[in-house]
């Protein structure tokens, strides 16, 4: 019962936080998924006096461009065809600037919008640059807000959970300190002495992973009772099970091994 | 074997238990040290195997230089020393068995080897019968055999005795003392035990310490 207890000490914030993580992961994919989706949707329109030499332009702020697409002079002026004379069509044709659609490769934030049309506007022969900063995606500035959020609880849960976690490490460290002692007088190395502490966390960090994948399986198998169809249609939310498992699974070993190691560090310093 | 030359020994920065004491055992010699309670007898012997660090002084344990020892070196001269505690250091959530299989699994021995061994060392102390048991179910006297029983597992190079018997009733205070006298002669081990009661008759070859006032001295 009371190493049950003791195990429950070190699975329960674990757990919780491996639980955010499982979520940070989820948004972290929806935004994603959902910025390609309307990035490929999106584009920027430039209007220059002279063709822009499309190599040179690769980046903008930071984001990289996909592709530039010329927009044909013929389809314009096809618009315009019925009121002028041929005349006046082969004048306009000479006189008309240079059209470009600019694809990027991911959906911009409204600053690095801002961003883009100044560095576009650098450029000498642009006489004009449209980045559409009305239609700007409002969905997707409340998911890249609530992906912040989930991120910044992880953040506080991880601190709170490795905190909680070294404090259980402890107790067992304590509560095993006669056998480390006789295993040490013995010329047991600190890692053989503690041999026992490290199973039980390693235990903790599998039953911690088990109980995560349970829920992210289940969670997978019923999305449509916890997400509305209405939902599926606009994002993506389908989870990609076998990424996010081997993800909590690495986190969990990993959270527990590395404080296991600080607490057998300080342990050490403390005895020797 | 082990040399210490005017080391001083302390808890604390204000009292020395061992003041300037020096010391030379011989290989294979067997080893009694005395004196009266709080005399700094068990300080020596913990000083011995590094559990208590030199103030000053210079100490050799089987050629480790023992001030400023790195933990690797420990570990390693820690490994050809068998200890024997006054309150056995037994580990409790362990059978017997397990508990001799210890220094024999930390020195490398296979579960196989280690198992034929302890089988081996339960019957000398005479509690084969008891082989599954925990340390908490015997007696002190049995407790005390399966300590002697684990110090002598690995056949070390030296044993370090603290007052093995002081708890025991005669017929497990005879088997402990046969048990390390055996070792000393027929293993050649190096035996070295703090008591305050030399045995009467012992029937080998000893030298006697004693430590008064933190002194080290020869028994003549």
């Amino acid at each position: 019962m009371k190493s049950l207890k003791s195990i429950f000490s070190f699975i329960i914030p674990l757990t919780a936080m491996l639980i955010t993580f499982a979520i940070f992961l989820f948004t972290t994919k929806v935004v994603e998924d959902y910025k390609l989706k309307i990035s490929n949707d999106y584009s920027i329109v430039v209007v220059s006096s002279l063709p822009l030499i499309k190599d040179n332009l690769n980046e903008f702020a930071g984001i990289k461009v996909k592709n530039i697409v010329t927009l044909e002079k013929n389809d314009i002026i096809k618009n315009m065809k019925e009121n002028l004379s041929a005349k006046s069509i082969e004048l306009l044709r000479k006189k008309l600037p240079f059209f470009y659609k600019i694809h990027l490769e991911n959906y911009p934030t409204t600053l690095q919008l801002k961003e883009i049309k100044e560095e576009i506007k650098q450029i000498k022969t642009v006489k004009k640059v449209e980045i559409f900063s009305k239609n700007h995606n409002q969905i997707f500035l409340l998911l890249l807000i609530i992906q912040k959020i989930i991120a910044i609880v992880f953040v506080v849960i991880l601190i709170y959970a490795v905190i909680i976690i070294a404090k259980q490490i402890k107790i067992w460290f304590y509560e095993h300190h006669e056998k480390i002692t006789i295993m040490r007088f013995h010329g047991a190395s600190i890692l053989y002495s503690a041999g026992s502490v490290i199973k039980q966390a390693v235990l903790g960090a599998i039953i911690s992973f088990f109980i995560v994948a349970g829920l992210i399986i289940l969670l997978n198998e019923n999305l449509s009772l916890v997400f509305p169809l209405e939902l599926q249609s606009v994002v993506n939310i389908k989870l990609s099970v076998q990424e996010e498992l081997i993800k909590v699974f690495v986190l969990s070993l990993f959270i527990s091994v590395s404080t296991i190691f600080g607490v057998l560090f300080k342990y050490k310093l403390k005895n020797d | 074997m082990i040399t210490a030359k005017e080391i001083y020994l302390s808890y604390d920065k204000n009292r020395f238990i061992i003041k300037k004491g020096s010391l030379h055992i011989r290989d294979k010699e067997f080893i009694f040290i005395g004196g009266n309670s709080g005399s700094g007898k068990s300080t020596l012997i913990k000083s011995l195997y590094g559990d208590i660090g030199l103030k000053h002084g210079e100490m050799f344990v089987d050629g480790h230089k023992m001030k400023g020892i790195s933990s690797s070196d420990l570990r390693k001269l820690r490994r050809d020393i068998g200890i024997i505690f006054q309150d056995y250091k037994l580990i409790n959530e362990w059978t017997i068995e397990e508990n001799i299989m210890l220094p024999l699994k930390i020195n490398g021995y296979s579960n196989d080897i280690s198992k034929k061994q302890a089988l081996n060392l339960l019957s000398h102390v005479k509690l084969s019968h008891r082989k599954g048991y925990k340390p908490n179910q015997l007696s002190g006297g049995e407790q005390q055999r399966v300590a002697v029983a684990r110090a002598l597992a690995h056949n070390p190079k030296i044993i370090i005795a603290d007052e093995p018997t002081g708890n025991l009733d005669d017929y497990s205070a005879e088997v402990v003392w046969n048990l390390l006298k055996g070792a000393n002669e027929q293993l050649g081990i190096t035996v070295v035990v703090v008591t305050h009661r030399v045995p009467k008759n012992f029937g080998i070859k000893f030298r006697q310490l004693s430590i008064e006032d933190g002194i080290i001295y020869e028994v003549s």
